[in-house]
């Protein structure tokens, strides 16, 4: 009897433990406006962060007439010092304490950014808006002139605090060198890395009915996936999921950035990238949007636009706005909503 | 324009397709030709229409005489043998991104491999063909485009190998760099050595109607590289007339273009070695617009390493030649003397030596003088100071000697006196904006 019992047990524990988890896409919205934008006298509603202002190199606070359109007349501009000193910075992302992250990625040349300086991530305190290095995450040994590039997209996990990185430092035209990281934010620690792989743009959806990270190849127009587990790492092997290769006006775009919707749907952009530092003015980029076929588990082509023009339109993504930009393929601009 | 009948209830009623080749658009129009009006119309930006029969048989044409194909295949195909079978699938429809062209890739097939052939119907002309193997199964072929194709052949043929060039007595390689434009080196004339190497390192633009506001842009190969205007095309070598049309020696010129040039803020850098038959050669380079405004002073940064373990370096100065003795630089200015030929400073390298000659608007190419400054560093094998691909050197915006040769010179100047030299010259070319005299030659 009691043998019966404990089979009975071992069975129900198997059958509870098989179990996929179930998750709500709408938990990854934790994002806060910092705090030390209403104490430089800055209005958050009309107000933004930028990495993209052409003559202005680092992070910039902007107050505009009106936010969203670039060409309104900026109300108030500013700068504190060392948001300057890592160059030419790309992303920017916010956590749900307001504070904010950031990466160096060179323009158009590389006399402001050191090769060596590309694999650190720096951190602007959300009530002082300090900028420091958070961390250096390692640098491949086969550091090279021929690739610019080190950090190159981030992504946020809020239930693990994880900050997902990208990073294709060291990589050669032959060698694919680049990783991607998670790093729990609030022990600055590397809980895990996906070593190998050269990936630009990643983003995070719960659609599909598990907690997935999406991220788009350097080399290929293919957007892979990998399931996080509950800590927030990398849980099985990465997988195609779909790719960009034959659409658009270019027809091979790279990601350059991977947004979710309020519906679940992926935002993709997508734009030509080939390891060099050209910067056209009239930077090519497509939003792709695709969004996911329960009934045949895959994703679908919803749409896509093409933003051909220097700046292009505002995106609202819940309390936050996201404006993406002309020139270089990691400059970003977020706006700031209250 | 093609017109393309609608389905059987409306037997009178075309879909007509029309496509602007200078615009890359294509308009469509639903058209009833029995009561002759448009029904509907639409118009779609960078679209392009799926070619009608005409324009098919023009790109199988331009495909099967042409030379590349020719030598890809091993033979000259005709249509009957390569195309009769294959006719209905065999043309691809591909991406002329770059150009913004209509491109059609008609596909030859040879055993398990198709050769695809990517043609330019708004230039008539062949772009490129590419092998490939399709699979049964598994991922298809990544998508082939101009810009791939071109990229790719730039990458293979001239940023990953050296090639050899012998020509007029002169020997030489040369081969594009990730970030110092098109590089020769070995250079050696009637078997003589002469230039070590020598390259364009950067392009310094600076704004003058904005303070601090301009670029640096560093010339070179299109993957992986820190180029910021890159090569489409090979070099190429020409010949090289005087005014009476007589050849006095060969050029070796290459094209580094901003996508999207020529609107604003888009760049078309020309660098250009010239080699003459008595053994003179110059080194020059051209912007040809059109940048963001036109009140920009460009700045070219040449690195010129010279033959020879034992180099030595005069200025023309009080009628005589006076010779460097440390590490230093100097400015071409109104007040600079010439020699009676026109040479400013010499250079002695093994066997003899160089005199060189600035321009003063004497070459008769547009040019409107240098303004040059010129540095010289003594090469140390035990430091990298150029020899390999520099990252960019200097801002875009200095406008007085610290352009960034001068850091392989300060703080302390070393002797230059029989030692190994580099030459640094930086010229600084301002807009002409003279209607049909816009190029800037340096």
């Amino acid at each position: 009897m009691s043998r019966i019992f404990f089979l009975i047990i071992i069975a129900v524990f198997l059958l509870i433990s098989c179990k996929e988890e179930e998750v709500d896409f709408s938990l990854n919205n934790c994002k806060r406006n910092p705090g030390f934008i209403q104490s430089m006298g800055f209005n958050p509603g009309k107000s933004y962060l930028s990495t993209s202002e052409e003559k202005t190199m680092g992070l910039v606070l902007i107050e505009s007439e009106q936010p969203g359109n670039p060409h309104a007349r900026k109300v108030k501009i500013a700068q504190q010092p060392s948001w300057r000193k890592a160059g030419w910075l790309a992303p920017i992302l916010l956590d749900e304490k307001g504070n904010i992250y950031t990466a160096p990625a060179p323009f158009i040349t590389v006399f402001n950014n050191p090769i060596s300086n590309n694999n650190t991530i720096y951190k602007v305190d959300n009530a002082t808006g300090e900028m420091n290095e958070f961390l250096r995450l390692p640098f491949a040994d086969s550091i090279n002139p021929e690739n610019p590039f080190g950090i190159v997209g981030m992504a946020y996990l809020c239930e693990t605090h994880t900050l997902y990185i990208t990073t294709v430092a060291g990589s050669r035209r032959y060698e694919e060198n680049g990783n991607i990281y998670a790093v729990n934010i609030e022990t600055g620690k590397i809980i895990d890395k996906m070593a190998g792989v050269d990936a630009l743009g990643l983003g995070i959806t719960y659609i599909t009915g598990k907690r997935e990270l999406y991220f788009g190849l350097a080399r290929s127009s293919d957007i892979m996936s990998v399931s996080l587990n509950k800590e927030g790492k990398f849980s099985g092997s990465p997988a195609k999921s779909f790719s960009l290769s034959g659409l658009g006006p270019r027809g091979d775009d790279k990601v350059r950035k991977i947004r979710t919707d309020q519906n679940g749907n992926l935002v993709i952009h997508g734009m030509e990238f080939n390891f060099n530092l050209i910067a056209p003015r009239e930077k090519q980029e497509t939003v792709y949007n695709f969004f996911y076929n329960i009934d045949e588990r895959k994703w679908v082509l919803l749409n896509k636009f093409f933003y051909n023009k220097s700046f292009c339109s505002l995106l609202q993504t819940n309390d936050l706005f996201v404006m993406y930009t002309h020139l270089l393929f990691s400059r970003y601009i977020t706006a700031l909503a209250y | 324009m093609s017109g393309i009948p609608l389905p059987h209830n409306l037997p009178e009623c075309f879909r007509v397709e029309m496509y602007n080749y200078a615009l890359n658009n294509t308009s469509v129009a639903i058209v009833d030709v029995a009561s002759q009006r448009v029904l509907n119309s639409f118009y779609f930006s960078e679209t392009q229409p799926d070619p009608p029969y005409s324009l098919v048989e023009l790109a199988n044409r331009i495909a099967i005489e042409s030379p590349e194909v020719e030598k890809a295949l091993g033979f000259k195909p005709t249509k009957e043998k390569l195309l009769a079978q294959y006719y209905k699938t065999s043309l691809n429809r591909t991406r002329c991104e770059r150009s913004r062209h209509l491109c059609v890739a008609p596909t030859f097939l040879l055993g398990e491999k198709t050769l695809w052939a990517i043609v330019d119907l708004t230039d008539h002309r062949l772009v490129g063909v590419r092998w490939i193997t399709p699979g049964k199964t598994g991922p298809a072929a990544p998508i082939l485009t101009e810009r791939k194709l071109q990229d790719e052949k730039i990458s293979a043929c001239f940023c990953e190998q050296e090639t050899l060039l012998a020509n007029e007595g002169w020997e030489m390689k040369y081969m594009l760099t990730s970030s110092d434009g098109l590089r020769i080196s070995n250079v050696m004339f009637n078997g003589k050595p002469v230039i070590r190497n020598a390259k364009l390192v950067d392009w310094h633009v600076n704004y003058s109607g904005t303070d601090g506001f301009g670029y640096s842009d560093a010339v070179g190969c299109p993957f992986f590289s820190q180029a910021a205007v890159i090569a489409w095309d090979p070099p190429v070598i020409l010949d090289l007339h005087d005014e009476s049309n007589t050849k006095v020696g060969f050029v070796l010129e290459q094209s580094f273009r901003s996508e999207g040039w020529p609107t604003p803020c888009s760049y078309n850098y020309k660098q250009r070695y010239e080699f003459y038959k008595d053994g003179r050669f110059r080194v020059s380079a051209a912007s040809l617009g059109r940048g963001c405004s036109n009140t920009a002073t460009y700045r070219p940064v040449f690195r010129i390493a010279f033959a020879g373990e034992s180099n030595n370096f005069f200025e023309w100065n009080n009628n005589t030649w006076n010779q460097w003795q440390n590490e230093k630089w100097q400015l071409q200015g109104a007040t600079t003397t010439y020699s009676a030929e026109g040479y400013q400073y010499k250079v002695s390298i093994p066997g003899g030596g160089y005199y060189l000659e600035p321009g003063k608007g004497q070459f008769k190419d547009g040019g409107r003088g240098d303004y040059s400054y010129v540095y010289i560093s003594k090469f140390d094998k035990t430091k990298d100071e150029g020899e390999s691909d520099l990252v960019t050197i200097g801002p875009c915006c200095n406008t007085d000697y610290r352009q960034g040769p001068e850091k392989f010179i300060e703080p302390q100047a070393e002797s230059i006196q029989n030692a190994s030299l580099v030459l640094w010259y930086v010229a600084q070319l301002r807009n002409d904006d003279k209607p049909g005299e816009r190029i800037l030659l340096g």
